[in-house]
């Protein structure tokens, strides 16, 4: 990274410090009822007491863990599944146009389904979660493998590729740009739809701590909860941008 | 003395013949009675006037696509699809190539396919990128490199095939003058040394002339070979002295009349 | 032409199957009753709830949070997002912070308005609108940073002053990737607010279907699930007709997707 950029992130960083601060002022000149907002101080004083004394970590890794798992298996399902669609023109001609249809359908509205087939329990929520995920992953894949530069279907000919081959060597790599930018929103969706989960539900977990927080005016709680899962979210937005340099350093040496 | 003297001299066996070839598309006639010899060796360049179908040719010999009627025969053998030994250059280099493989990676792609013995392609690899002249950007991507080191890839990754027969489709098209020239003296340096034979269709009648042995002229609609202009100029070939030599300019002068009065 | 007869019904081969397989299967499998309900008795409870007004008022109630939420978070975000675009010193500052505010997702934010304004149709809009101020900013900064350089230098050239530039090049040009933007968040908006009802805010469409669901009336909720994903698809349809509208005739005016 440039020394500009490094400049430029320190003094971003300073602007955030200086956005607490006007945020830090604004409650103690009581502009805002405290009620509603908490102090920084207090958002801190909440977050560390709850990490080192209260449930917060175990709420967190709870949190946490039931994204990872329902991403996983969105993931999953989503890459091979896309992949076996947009590799081919016959299965995009007839399944393609329903999936991209069930697009718009906001995730949450399985939920009603998954209560009816798995109660009100973790499993349920881990099941809208995957479902959640599962759709950016699938859309983009299928996306990524449609969009193949046909020459390089002529190229494969002439080389005799097997299908399989070309799916490895040629449509996969070509996909993987569109691949990980639906892994982001997949992932974002992940963790929405935890929260979410957790909240209806009530089992362990960030939302439910959040919400029951909410129900007893108990805002500092509620901060720190967001908090946290502002750490997720930046965290695992790190790890992802990591990864695309990784796996995509071709893309980003182009003249 | 000339190719074509030597070749009736050994009655040399073509490499690639085309029989009464003829093809449609979509209702519409692409080619029309194709006949052609394409011998061991041999340095031969198809123009025409946008439409003759030498794109189409080119693709048919490849074995893209299948003619309607009548037989391509390659090494004495009805052509039946894409061939180890019959590669191709296609003027998209850009999109031929694959971005996220480095140059070897993408050399690595026709050894993977050819089933070359893992332990043995890297040398092969390092001898294709000196010969192209890209033994310093062995690690770049594609998407570092100008549009002539893209091509010269292309080129090299045609070579790792081991061909018999080179098929290029106006590979220097895209390229600014400079670079096409250079280019031009490599592939005959290149095609000197590994003695393949090539088909090399072009819009530029000075290249065509330049580079070839033999010229064929095809007119379109539908595509037809219509004359076919012997090359006797000396070989190898020189920039400026090729170019001045009196015969080149006849030749010339007969290629621009015959594609003038093509497009008429 | 018979090829083109049956590439206009290959789309509809799936679902119909799908629907025909789960008449039967729910009919005959006796699952029906509490968890699912037979695709006819679903288009049926659509009918009735249609009719008798309950679908019509929850429609409108959760359409009512969800545009204005998304109005306001439209103004704001597009506002804000000109003002990043524009003015790269201000855009690299705020880089961080917009970051941590963006990882939030929208659910969290439930508890925070709901103790400023209890539960109800404001601490709707207030979450639909305080999370899709970002997006939109985000992505309209990044159409005004995405202006061709030449179109600026031809601005320079011609001698255009600071706010010409910005209304008569600048805009024009960010205008369709603000409009893809303001698509992309309408239906996040949608999606938002369904979640917030199903949730616990007792309005709308979602906490009809909860209701469904807690009455063991399958059918009605499969219904109105089947409804949610409709008004989806019509307003992802409707603005994608306004897009055409507006952008697409014009070449080279980028209409993406």
């Amino acid at each position: 990274m440039s020394k500009a950029r490094v400049g430029w992130y320190l003094a971003s960083l300073l602007f955030g410090v200086a956005l607490i601060l006007v945020w830090k002022a604004i409650v103690d000149a009581r502009l805002i009822s405290p009620v509603f907002v908490p102090s920084p101080e207090a958002t801190l004083r909440s977050l560390v007491d709850g990490l080192l004394e209260g449930e917060a970590a175990e709420l967190f890794r709870a949190t946490l863990m039931r994204m990872i798992y329902g991403w996983l298996l969105a993931s999953i399902v989503g890459v091979g599944l896309g992949a076996l669609v947009g590799n081919s023109p016959t299965a995009r001609a007839y399944l393609g146009p329903t999936l991209e249809a069930l697009r718009p359908l906001p995730a949450s509205a399985i939920i009603p389904v998954a209560i009816a087939f798995f109660g009100l329990s973790d499993r349920m929520v881990l099941a809208v979660v995957a479902f959640g995920a599962l759709w950016p992953m699938l859309l983009s894949t299928m996306h990524g493998f449609q969009r193949v530069e046909p020459r390089l279907f002529e190229v494969a000919r002439i080389y005799h590729m097997s299908r399989l081959e070309f799916a490895w060597k040629i449509a996969l790599p070509s996909a993987l740009p569109e691949i990980l930018a639906g892994a982001r929103l997949s992932l974002t969706a992940s963790l929405a739809m935890a929260v979410a989960g957790e909240m209806l539900v009530g089992v362990d977990g960030v939302g439910q701590w959040m919400l029951n927080a909410g129900r007893s005016y108990r805002s500092a709680e509620i901060f720190a909860g967001l908090a946290l899962l502002a750490t997720i979210g930046v965290g695992t937005s790190i790890l992802l941008g990591a990864a695309e340099r990784k796996l995509l350093r071709w893309r980003q040496l182009q003249r | 003395m000339t190719r074509q003297e030597s070749e009736a001299a050994s009655h040399r066996q073509p490499l690639v013949s085309l029989l009464d070839v003829n093809l449609s598309l979509g209702g519409i006639e692409i080619l029309r009675n194709i006949k052609l010899d394409l011998f061991p060796g041999e340095f031969v360049c198809v123009i025409g006037p946008s439409g003759c179908g030498k794109t189409t040719l080119l693709r048919l010999i490849a074995g893209l696509f299948r003619a309607g009627d009548g037989r391509i025969i390659y090494r004495g053998k009805e052509l039946t699809g894409p061939q180890h030994d019959i590669s191709v250059v296609f003027q998209d280099y850009g999109k031929a190539l694959l971005p996220w493989r480095t140059a070897a990676g993408n050399i690595a792609l026709a050894l993977e396919a050819n089933g070359t013995p893992r332990a043995d392609r890297p040398g092969i690899i390092a001898g294709l990128l000196e010969k192209t002249g890209l033994a310093a950007h062995s690690d770049k991507y594609p998407g570092q490199m100008s549009g002539g080191m893209q091509q010269r890839l292309q080129i090299a990754r045609c070579l790792a095939q081991d061909p018999q027969l080179l098929l290029m489709d106006e590979p220097f098209g895209a390229l600014d003058a400079m670079t096409r020239q250079g280019l031009q003296d490599e592939l005959l340096a290149i095609l000197a040394s590994t003695g393949a034979t090539a088909f090399f269709v072009t819009h530029d009648l000075e290249e065509a002339i330049y580079l070839g042995d033999r010229v064929i002229g095809l007119l379109p609609h539908p595509g037809r070979v219509a004359e076919v202009f012997d090359v006797p100029l000396p070989r190898p070939r020189h920039q400026l002295e090729t170019r001045e030599d009196p015969e080149f300019l006849r030749l010339r002068r007969e290629l621009a009349r015959f594609i003038t009065l093509a497009e008429a | 032409m018979t090829d083109r007869a049956l590439a206009d019904v290959r789309p509809f081969v799936l679902p119909v199957a799908l629907v025909t397989i789960a008449e039967i299967a729910t009919r005959v499998s006796g699952m029906e009753s509490y968890t699912l309900a037979p695709p006819s008795r679903i288009a049926a409870a659509l009918f009735q709830a249609g009719s008798d007004g309950t679908l019509v008022s929850a429609t409108l109630q959760t359409l009512a949070s969800v545009i204005t939420g998304f109005a306001i978070g439209a103004v704001v975000g597009v506002s804000l997002g000109l003002v990043l675009g524009l003015q790269r010193p201000l855009d690299l500052l705020s880089e961080l912070p917009v970051e941590v505010v963006r990882a939030m997702p929208s659910i969290a934010l439930l508890p925070v308005w709901m103790v400023i304004y209890g539960l109800g149709y404001k601490m709707e809009i207030a979450v639909i609108a305080f999370t899709t101020v970002w997006p939109n900013m985000v992505m309209t900064r990044a159409a005004v940073r995405g202006v061709t350089p030449r179109l600026l230098e031809v601005s320079r050239v011609l001698g255009l002053s600071y706010l010409q530039r910005i209304w008569k090049i600048v805009l024009p040009a960010a205008l369709p990737g603000i409009f893809v933007a303001l698509r992309l968040t309408l239906g996040f908006s949608l999606i938002i607010g369904i979640t917030i009802e199903i949730i616990g805010n007792p309005q709308g469409l979602g906490s009809a279907l909860m209701l469904a669901r807690e009455g063991m009336d399958p059918g009605t909720m499969l219904a109105l699930i089947v409804w949610i994903g409709l008004i989806g698809l019509a307003l992802n349809a409707i603005t994608a007709t306004i897009q055409h509208r507006l952008f697409g005739h014009i070449a080279g005016y980028g209409a993406r997707s």
